[in-house]
């Protein structure tokens, strides 16, 4: 019986080893846009990877209202379009590429930064097809020219809602609600790296620009999106003495937990007052439909996607949702245009001295002088402000 | 029996089935199924989608074309993997609950020499040196509870589902701290280098060569060896197994050991052959969902390859009805979760029935 079981497994490893023997298949490289040629907008295909699905009232909600309008500015029908939801930054990635390849897909969009790696293969095993990955930073690495990656300069819309929120904090300390020292933001971040770094700097320095005690403490989900984590974090910050809640993170649970706690709030992605409005001043948010038709666009007219593509506040990109003037201190609106007006005419630089702090991966101090500004996303689309200013207070970094 | 006595009995009350013939029992089973489905559109029917199109849908997603059909089977080798490690501690009556932590462990040790060795070892010595060592640390990790249950008969099934936290934990350390992808900076493990992936054939990783060997190993090994024998007996009593010279503490220790071992092999393959990468999924439930494999299945491993295969295509034609009918995820897990219910639930039916009171006017034995 044992000389039956070597035997077997003998087998096994001559069949395993035969296997190793061959060498991986080298992708084929081919001509580009072989394949796109006679497309219109009545067949193109156009697949998308989403992190989470709609019901997120958030980062999904918000990328697929992009793809809708999208699909109205260029005539494009419901069928034409594939959205593979709830697609986790795992080998399920590669799997619903694979699908949307399958299926015809002439141009394949992923949104979340962790469908990267997935992106970077398919596009090297696709030639034909073009490969567009948000908030991603690959693109320009990885050599190919069917691999684009796309990202709004949100820390500007950021920078504004920081803004609002510095008003609020002001009109606290005035009415005696809390002390100038109490001046404290709770920001529930996904996790620390250069793009939600970016983004809570951008909203710290925008509040900190109207109220100078301001501080911020943070807290990572270590999760895009996770709604019951996130109400706790939430909550969590508000017990270590935050007043005011922001996030990067794609539910709107922060808001809703600042809210239940008599607090105020400022969103991202879709306009979070509608979740909680007696809490939520205003949200920072991108419209996608501006890369979404233009990229559509260039592969119907056969032209080259740019490989890093990020616009901006003044190109519509990114914008504040109206102000909840229901929360909003008495004059932020005012305050508000004319910050819009100084970000439009270059006037206002979000990440501008003077400020000391560190860079996260080494540590390293950093200083940036008065006068002087850090310039972000531009030699790449993808943010990569990595430095944390003195005032923020990562709690479990 | 009286007026009164009849007035005693309970209205409706289970009774134990006398011997069921095989062909009733698999009518039972097969009716579990129709009424599962029923069950199942009427909460698609609720949800304002019509069930056709969408069972239909399960099908065509997870088995009618080339990337689904390949997709599906990398759900079912790690499955019925997992489902054949757990068969050997389950036949013992030890619930080993932690393949789950048994495959994570696996799983690390192989990512630690795909990143780190890879380019030192000759292509196939590195898959043969990966595997060995995944087996041996997944062996060892279900080593620990057996040990603790050997001598001071702990509880094996708390023991070994707390060691899956723990593997898992330890994954979100490496994730996050000395194994993050430093090219990326984000807290992720980087992608293996093409040389640490398993080779292809007929599209799917060679794991599930190894897995169908294994199904015939593990059959041979419960059903014709004297270690399988043991196994037998002390699942059935340890008494009488130590009456009969059998050291008992061992053989939990030697099974749990080849349990953990099979696990450990399946971490190996979804790492080097379907992930690439190693993260906190990586073990993707598939240690729970073997229970239900392996009870399905009643630890016939012939009977697994065809569970987990069905298994599998519920798994991937769920993830292909949220993608075309915008179906949540959490309704998606209801409608397998309810066709599991029923599955299980056949089984009840095939040991016991219902009496029904007026039935048992005649009497009853």
């Amino acid at each position: 019986m044992k000389k039956l079981l070597a035997l077997l497994l003998a087998l096994v490893m001559v069949l395993s080893l035969a296997a190793c023997g061959e060498e991986p298949e080298a992708p084929v490289q081919g001509d580009d846009n072989t394949e796109t040629e006679g497309l219109t907008a009545e067949n193109i295909k156009i697949g998308f990877v989403h992190v989470s699905d709609p019901s997120d009232m958030g980062y999904t909600y918000n990328h697929d209202l992009g793809t809708w309008k999208m699909a109205e500015n260029l005539g494009i029908s419901e069928d034409q379009i594939i959205n593979k939801y709830n697609i986790g930054e795992d080998e399920g990635c590669a799997t619903a590429i694979e699908e949307l390849v399958e299926a015809g897909c002439n141009i394949i969009f992923a949104t979340s930064f962790g469908h990267g790696d997935y992106m970077t293969e398919a596009a090297a095993a696709h030639p034909e097809i073009e490969f567009c990955h948000a908030t991603g930073a690959q693109a320009a690495d990885s050599g190919l020219s069917n691999y684009h990656n796309y990202f709004t300069s949100i820390y500007e819309a950021r920078y504004l809602a920081g803004v609002a929120a510095g008003l609020k904090l002001n009109e606290m300390i005035e009415n005696g609600t809390i002390t100038a020292e109490e001046a404290v933001i709770g920001y529930v971040a996904a996790f620390y790296f250069e793009e939600v770094i970016s983004g809570f700097s951008a909203f710290y320095l925008g509040a900190r620009s109207v109220c100078p005690s301001a501080t911020m403490i943070t807290l990572k989900a270590d999760s895009w999106s996770d709604p019951v984590k996130e109400g706790q974090i939430a909550q969590s910050l508000i017990d270590q003495g935050a007043v005011l809640i922001s996030q990067h993170s794609d539910n709107p649970s922060p808001a809703t937990t600042a809210e239940a706690a008599g607090l105020f709030h400022c969103g991202y992605n879709s306009d979070m007052a509608e979740a909680a409005p007696a809490a939520s001043i205003i949200s920072a948010r991108a419209d996608w439909s501006i890369y979404l038709t233009y990229a559509v666009e260039c592969v119907l007219n056969g032209e080259e996607i740019a490989t890093d593509w990020c616009e901006g506040f003044s190109e519509g990109a990114n914008f504040v949702s109206p102000l909840n003037t229901a929360v909003a201190a008495p004059g932020t609106q005012e305050k508000l245009d004319e910050v819009a007006a100084g970000l439009k005419d270059g006037s206002v630089h979000v990440f501008a001295g003077p400020w000391e702090g560190y860079y996260v991966w080494d540590q390293s101090p950093f200083t940036c002088a008065e006068g002087e500004w850090v310039e972000e996303s531009e030699d790449r689309s993808a943010p990569y402000f990595g430095y944390i200013i003195d005032g923020i207070t990562l709690l479990d970094a | 029996m009286t007026a009164e006595n009849i007035k005693k009995e309970p209205l409706i009350r289970v009774a134990k089935r006398p011997e069921v013939s095989s062909k009733k029992a698999m009518l039972i089973r097969f009716s579990s199924i129709i009424v599962a489905l029923l069950l199942g559109g009427l909460i698609i029917l609720a949800l304002g989608f019509n069930p056709v199109a969408v069972y239909g849908d399960i099908v065509k997603g997870s088995l009618l074309s080339g990337t689904a059909l390949k997709a599906t089977a990398k759900i079912a080798v790690p499955l019925l993997g997992a489902a054949l490690a757990i068969a050997p501690a389950f036949k013992m009556k030890f619930w080993n609950c932690g393949a789950e932590g048994q495959i994570t462990v696996g799983a690390i040790v192989s990512t630690y020499f795909a990143l780190n060795l890879v380019d030192t070892l000759p292509r196939p010595v590195f898959f043969v040196v990966t595997f060995v060592v995944a087996a041996i640390f997944g062996g060892l990790w279900g080593l620990i509870p057996a040990f603790f249950k050997a001598r001071w008969g702990t509880n094996e099934t708390l023991f070994t589902l707390m060691l899956n936290y723990i593997a898992i934990g330890f994954v979100k350390y490496l994730r996050i701290g000395p194994w993050m992808d430093k090219g990326q900076m984000f807290p992720k493990v980087p992608m293996f280098d093409k040389a640490a992936r398993l080779p292809e054939v007929f599209g799917v990783h060679i794991g599930w060569i190894i897995i169908l060997a294994l199904v015939f190993f593990i059959y041979i090994y419960m059903t014709r060896t004297k270690h399988g024998y043991e196994i037998a007996v002390v699942g059935e009593s340890v008494s009488t197994a130590r009456y009969s010279g059998m050291n008992v503490a061992k053989v939990i220790m030697r099974t749990m050991f080849l349990s953990g071992s099979i696990a450990g092999i399946v971490g190996w393959m979804l790492v080097c052959g379907t992930n690439y990468t190693l993260s906190d999924t990586t073990a993707n439930g598939y240690g729970f969902t073997a229970i239900v494999v392996a009870w399905l299945s009643k630890l016939n491993p012939f009977v697994m390859v065809l569970i987990s295969a069905f298994l599998a295509v519920l798994q991937k034609g769920s993830n292909t009805i949220q993608t075309n009918f915008g179906i949540p995820a959490s309704a998606s897990e209801v409608l397998t979760g309810l066709i599991l219910l029923c599955m299980l639930g056949s089984e009840f039916f095939i040991n016991y029935h219902f009496v029904f009171r007026k039935k048992t006017v005649g009497g009853e034995d």
